[in-house]
């Protein structure tokens, strides 16, 4: 219906400036056409004149000729020999006519052609003197003559100049009155009594008198009379033909009549003054006159365009329709994603929820049994992770959302991130008994510079689904390499995850990375996750300008790619060289058996390998110059703690055994230690893992120092301003056991008032929470800025909040804030926030 | 609404925007070939010249509209009617020295007596052989015994008009005195009576000044009396003293009408010419039936305008046969105008072209509806105004051409029912006088 509207509305205003131009263009029409009729009307009135100089002047010789015949007594026979020896046109001629009883006859200047000697002429069948002379002969007119008649003498159709003269008659010299005429033939007459035709090509004109009936008649005037011609073409009434009769009787003027053909026309009509009852009629076509000025083809070039730009026009909008309307279904879908995704997190919130409040009330009724409140504690402990993952996932997908996921780089070990990944899968590993690999490649550049946080979050995303959709008994094979960058100052690191787990449907592989997507599966619903994580993944993937592959088939397993071209830190370590040694290395797989040699030899050891525990136990035996043996634990003859007992049978303990393992070793220690492994080494095997393994092992001293010391946070002094009991509790306590000093401030107002007590230096953080009584923590911040005292208002503030979204940030940071710790707390990143204050501020 | 919409939307604008720029375009094309079907120009058709017809219709409009349509095919050629001051008298010569003139004619008037003027032999001489076959005119759409050929088998004029006799009947009187139109002699007379006593004055009238009172009445009916008589024509063409005896019937006849007393002959008196003032008295709408001739007919259709009585109560009239005997009247066709070429003309091949154009059934039937008169054509197509003459048996269809009467007896009978009508003569007196009566 709108859209109805919407075309209906375009054709509307395009018909309307259709009609506007059409209107202009009829305005400007009938101003020229009235322009053009009035300047017909001049030049018929202008006609009227040259009519009327041309009738007198022959009036004037008809005069002129009566005048001298009756002054001079002639007869009819002298007076037609004086008129016919004045007469210097062939074309003219003169008749005296008497008038008879029965009869009007005479003389004539012009014989008939038939007879050369016959003068004589009747006007017995000319209707023109059906009346007598009198008719002809008006005292009051400058000019007589006659309307057209066909001359019995030549037949031509002619009109004639009469003057009443007094003849001499030539038996008994009496007067005899008589009537002088002097004719013309109308085609002679035509020719000097034509419009201008320059100006108006169409334009005819005839004489009428005032009863209609034509003197002289134009080609286009029909009939015998013009009232009849009026009446035949135009079925006027009688008042019409009435108010015309009185119109063209009248002034000058002009009327619209159709002609013959249908035509409308202009007729322009003026009274002759010098005769009785004369009047001069013109006539031209209409579209003659209207046709002069009008530029139709600017008309009908705006007409078109204005319908291309109509339909230019409905072509756009209906396209934005379409598009609109796919928009709308988007969103609808959208939306309805966020609906089931919002029921779907009610549902995973009190999963969790349940399990923490009722473990808490068990826990409650068990006081006295520590074990079982131990346990409780535990999967609490568990239970209240996968919460936080839950509402962190939401506050990563509102970031990415809102276009605000900022990456924040720091300089970071990737062999921390790979042994962090390791250590992070290996409770599921163990628990679903999943054939664990992790494979790395040799690593020149330890130290890369990137937003660590989000890198493990990329890795981890991608680890724990393999894991958590690979069945039990299923493999997971993780392989991570260095290979060159784009230039010196980047490597490109790629990240491979395959499992053998279920595999996923094309379908949803299409939709995988739409937030708020899982996969329907029977299967997956007792898998918990939000359906964010690879949205997140990949959206932050893509922030960091690099790639993910997937390679899926349904119930064979899924594979991951991730390359990202990093920066390399400045910061490596330094020159690692372990003392000349020679080192066993014993492992099934080639893979590690190569790029864990590769790695020795890079450190300046000799590297000599077996590829199973056989083989390492002889070669131990045979050769007893190696410094270390590194075994593997998983080898199928024989495992690496049954090789160590056999070395340690053949040689004795005087080579120190490592152990590798991509498992938690913990609680296998005691074996271990009976079996005569000195220590354990986690896959993937970096090279300053191997390094400082090595070092340590052989009693050497480590020449790393990079591990971080929280204790430089201690005696830090900070105020809290929280509203809520038991958070200031839980923040206090925690901050306490770091050795910092801390002090509450219930709501926003009495933190202000209580910095704008201090002294400099008494406080080196504010921790503020936003939703509090009195005054928020916007609020407070904002006044904390606005004091006078540098160290007050410079004084750095951390919002510590439950209100975790982009926006929530945003509006912390834009209040003055410098930096957000969302509620609940994370220890490691409170204290690395104080850190990092005190950093600057130093 | 469906997808199919918008676009239906858009075609609905363009097709009215299209129409509208058409409409705007162009006003009108020619709807008037349609009647000329079939003409083909033989001629250049950008030929630009005058053609000029002289006759002695004041008025013909039905003319102008033929040349409206022939010039649809020769747009630069500029046909135009002349009237001409006694063209129809026989004394004038004004055709003969007009087609002697300077300005001379190119299509003229012509009658069937016409080749008997004075000046007769002058006008055939300067007419064209219409039969010419290589002027290519379609002579076979006219009534064979209409078509008039000289002894070398030429034709000198084509008739485009014919007329006959009878009597306009207010048809609103006789609907309103329920009367039913008379179809016999003495329905008209017990008709006449009727009207009479319903206070009609004058039941029936007709022109008395000229010959023609009772001319519809008894002049049928005389023709229908010596129709095929050989000896009757022979002796009335031969003027013979006593061919007067042959008329002698229909003079009864006249003299018997007039006996009745239904015509007034000082009201008839009053009437000054036998067409515009018989039409203009017939619809002033007190005369039930006026004696008429096709000529005056034709004028019917064009005065209504004219008369104030009419248009302000305007009636249904028709043309009716006389009824001369109890079996009924008679329809006598005679030409009232033809049309002759001037083989002089300036534009001879341009006159011959517009014949061979008027000359067909089409143009001719339209021509005669146009003014009312009666078609030469095989083909007759009437105007409603004369359809009581289409129910008249074939035997009462008298052509004048068929007759074989010529023009001198024709006005001797005429001028004696004259003269018997008005009073002037008896019958035996008129029938002795055939020959000399003026």
């Amino acid at each position: 219906m709108k859209r109805i509207l919407m075309i209906l509305g375009n054709v509307m205003i395009v018909t309307i400036i259709l009609v506007l131009v059409l209107v202009y263009v009829n305005a400007e029409q009938k101003r020229i056409l009235a322009s053009q009729t009035e300047s017909f009307e001049n030049m018929t009135i202008a006609m009227e004149n040259v009519t009327t100089n041309y009738l007198v002047g022959e009036q004037q010789v008809c005069n002129t000729w009566a005048n001298y015949i009756n002054a001079n007594s002639l007869t009819a026979e002298q007076a037609i020999g004086f008129v016919r020896d004045s007469i210097t046109s062939p074309e003219i001629m003169a008749h005296i006519l008497v008038a008879g009883d029965s009869e009007v006859s005479g003389l004539s200047t012009t014989a008939r052609p038939q007879s050369p000697d016959d003068y004589s002429v009747s006007y017995e069948n000319v209707s023109l003197y059906s009346h007598g002379f009198d008719g002809l002969l008006s005292e009051e007119a400058m000019v007589n003559v006659t309307r057209t008649f066909t001359n019995p003498v030549n037949a031509r159709q002619s009109i004639a100049f009469c003057n009443s003269i007094t003849l001499r008659d030539s038996k008994t010299d009496a007067p005899v009155s008589a009537v002088l005429l002097r004719i013309v033939p109308v085609s002679s007459f035509e020719k000097k009594w034509a419009f201008p035709t320059d100006q108006y090509n169409d334009a005819e004109i005839s004489l009428i008198d005032t009863a209609g009936d034509y003197i002289i008649k134009g080609y286009s005037f029909k009939n015998s009379n013009f009232f009849e011609f009026f009446q035949s073409y135009n079925s006027p009434s009688s008042s019409v033909m009435e108010s015309l009769r009185k119109e063209i009787a009248g002034n000058p003027g002009v009327v619209e009549i159709n002609d013959s053909t249908g035509r409308k026309n202009l007729v322009a009509h003026a009274r002759i003054d010098s005769t009785d009852d004369w009047i001069i009629l013109s006539m031209i076509p209409m579209d003659e006159l209207g046709h002069i000025q009008t530029n139709w083809e600017l008309v009908g070039i705006v007409s078109a365009g204005l319908l291309v730009i109509l339909a230019f026009n409905l072509l756009i909008i209906l396209s934005f329709n379409r598009r609109l309307k796919a928009a709308v279904a988007a969103a609808d879908k959208a939306n309805q994603a966020k609906t089931e995704f919002l029921s779907t997190m009610s549902h995973d919130i009190r999963t969790p929820m349940n399990a923490i409040t009722g473990l808490t009330a068990i826990a409650g009724k068990n006081l006295e049994d520590t074990a079982a409140v131990k346990e409780n504690l535990r999967k609490i402990n568990l239970a209240s992770n996968h919460l936080l993952t839950l509402i962190n996932d939401i506050l990563d997908i509102s970031k990415v959302e809102s276009g605000k996921l900022n990456l924040s780089p720091v300089t970071f070990s990737i062999v921390e991130c790979a042994e962090n990944l390791v250590n992070i899968s290996q409770p599921m590993v163990k628990e679903k008994n999943i054939d664990f690999n992790f494979r790395i490649s040799r690593f020149e550049h330890e130290y890369l510079y990137a937003d660590q946080l989000r890198l493990n979050q990329i890795y981890i995303n991608i680890l724990s689904n393999a894991i958590k959709y690979t069945e039990p008994g299923g493999q997971v094979n993780v392989e991570m390499r260095e290979e060159a960058g784009s230039s010196e100052k980047t490597i490109r690191l790629t990240y491979i995850v395959s499992d053998t787990g279920m595999g996923m449907s094309p379908e949803f592989m299409a939709r995988m990375y739409q937030p708020f997507s899982r996969q329907t599966d029977s299967r997956v619903n007792t898998i918990q996750g939000t359906g964010l994580g690879l949205a997140i993944t990949k959206q932050m993937i893509e922030l960091m300008n690099g790639s993910i592959d997937c390679q899926s088939e349904l119930g064979k397993g899924t594979t991951f790619t991730v390359i990202l071209e990093l920066p390399v830190a400045e910061k490596q370590l330094e020159e690692m060289r372990l003392p000349q040694m020679r080192v066993l290395l014993a492992d099934d797989d080639p893979v590690t058996l190569e790029t864990a040699g590769d790695t020795l030899r890079s450190l300046g050891a000799e590297v000599d390998t077996a590829t199973s525990g056989a083989e390492a136990v002889g070669k131990v035996t045979v050769e007893h110059d190696y410094r270390v043996v590194i075994l593997d634990w998983k080898m199928p003859d024989m495992d690496g703690l049954e090789v160590a007992r056999r070395i340690r049978a053949e040689v004795g303990d005087d080579v120190p055994i490592l152990l590798i393992s991509a498992y938690d070793w913990s609680d296998m220690e005691e074996i271990t230690e009976k079996a005569g492994v000195n220590g354990f080494i986690s896959k993937p095997l970096f090279r300053s893992t191997l390094f400082a393994k090595l070092n340590e092992i052989l009693g050497n001293e480590s020449t790393r120092s990079d591990q971080e010391d929280d204790a430089d946070i201690a005696g830090a002094r900070i105020l809290v301003a929280e509203d809520n009991d038991i958070n200031w509790e839980i923040i206090s306590m925690l901050l306490q056991m770091h050795g910092v000093e801390t002090e509450r401030a219930e709501n926003g107002k009495l933190a202000v008032e209580r910095i704008e007590r201090s002294e400099e230096g008494e406080f080196n953080l504010v921790f503020m929470d936003i939703q509090m009584p009195v005054m928020n923590g916007i609020e407070a911040t904002k006044r904390i800025r606005s004091l006078d005292k540098p160290w007050q208002s410079r004084i750095p503030i951390i919002a510590m909040t439950a209100d975790a979204f982009s926006e929530n940030i945003a509006e912390c940071l834009a209040a003055g804030m410098n930096g957000h710790i969302a509620k609940p707390v994370d220890m490691k990143l409170v204290i690395k926030e104080i850190k990092r204050i005190k950093e600057e501020r130093q | 609404m469906s997808r199919k919409g918008p676009a239906f939307a858009l075609i609905v604008l363009f097709v009215m925007l299209s129409l509208c720029l058409v409409a705007c375009s162009k006003k009108g094309a020619s709807n008037t070939k349609e009647s000329a079907k079939g003409f083909v120009p033989r001629l250049d058709t950008n030929t630009s010249c005058s053609v000029s017809v002289a006759g002695h219709y004041s008025n013909f409009e039905a003319l102008e509209a033929e040349f409206n349509r022939f010039e649809q095919y020769y747009p630069n050629v500029r046909m135009t009617y002349v009237y001409m001051d006694g063209y129809s008298k026989s004394g004038s010569k004004i055709l003969s020295t007009a087609l002697a003139g300077s300005e001379a004619p190119d299509i003229f008037f012509t009658y069937p007596y016409m080749y008997d003027w004075v000046d007769g032999k002058e006008i055939a001489s300067a007419s064209e052989n219409l039969a010419d076959p290589a002027l290519g005119i379609d002579l076979s759409c006219i009534r064979s015994a209409l078509l008039r050929k000289e002894q070398n088998g030429s034709i000198l004029s084509v008739p485009v008009y014919t007329t006959t006799y009878g009597m306009m009947v207010n048809e609103e009187i006789f609907e309103k005195e329920k009367l039913s139109v008379p179809r016999t002699y003495s329905e008209l007379i017990s008709v006449c009576e009727a009207l009479k006593k319903a206070g009609y004055e004058n039941p029936i009238m007709g022109y008395s000044r000229g010959s023609d009172l009772l001319y519809p009445l008894f002049y049928p009916y005389f023709c229908a009396q010596i129709m095929g008589d050989q000896k009757a024509l022979d002796d009335l063409n031969g003027m013979k003293p006593g061919a007067g005896e042959y008329m002698r019937d229909a003079m009864k006849l006249t003299a018997d009408f007039m006996s009745q007393g239904f015509i007034n002959l000082e009201e008839c008196a009053k009437l000054a010419n036998n067409y515009e003032a018989v039409i203009l008295r017939f619809f002033e709408g007190d005369v039930p039936m006026m004696l008429a001739s096709g000529n005056t007919v034709s004028g019917t259709e064009k005065r209504e305008a004219k008369s104030e009585a009419f248009t302000a109560h305007p009636f249904k009239y028709s043309f009716h046969p006389v009824p001369s005997t109890d079996q009924g009247g008679y329809f006598i066709n005679s030409i009232s105008v033809g049309f002759g070429v001037n083989k002089n003309s300036k534009n001879l091949d341009m006159a011959n072209e517009f014949m061979r154009f008027l000359v067909s059934t089409g143009e001719l039937n339209l021509m005669a509806k146009a003014k009312r008169m009666v078609t030469p054509c095989v083909e007759m197509s009437l105007d409603s105004v004369y359809a009581p003459f289409q129910n008249l048996d074939d035997k009462r269809f008298i052509n004048q051409s068929d007759l074989g009467l010529e023009d001198r007896p024709a006005s001797q009978v005429s001028k004696a029912g004259l003269q018997v009508a008005l009073g002037n003569m008896t019958v035996d007196e008129a029938v002795a006088a055939f020959g000399s009566i003026q």
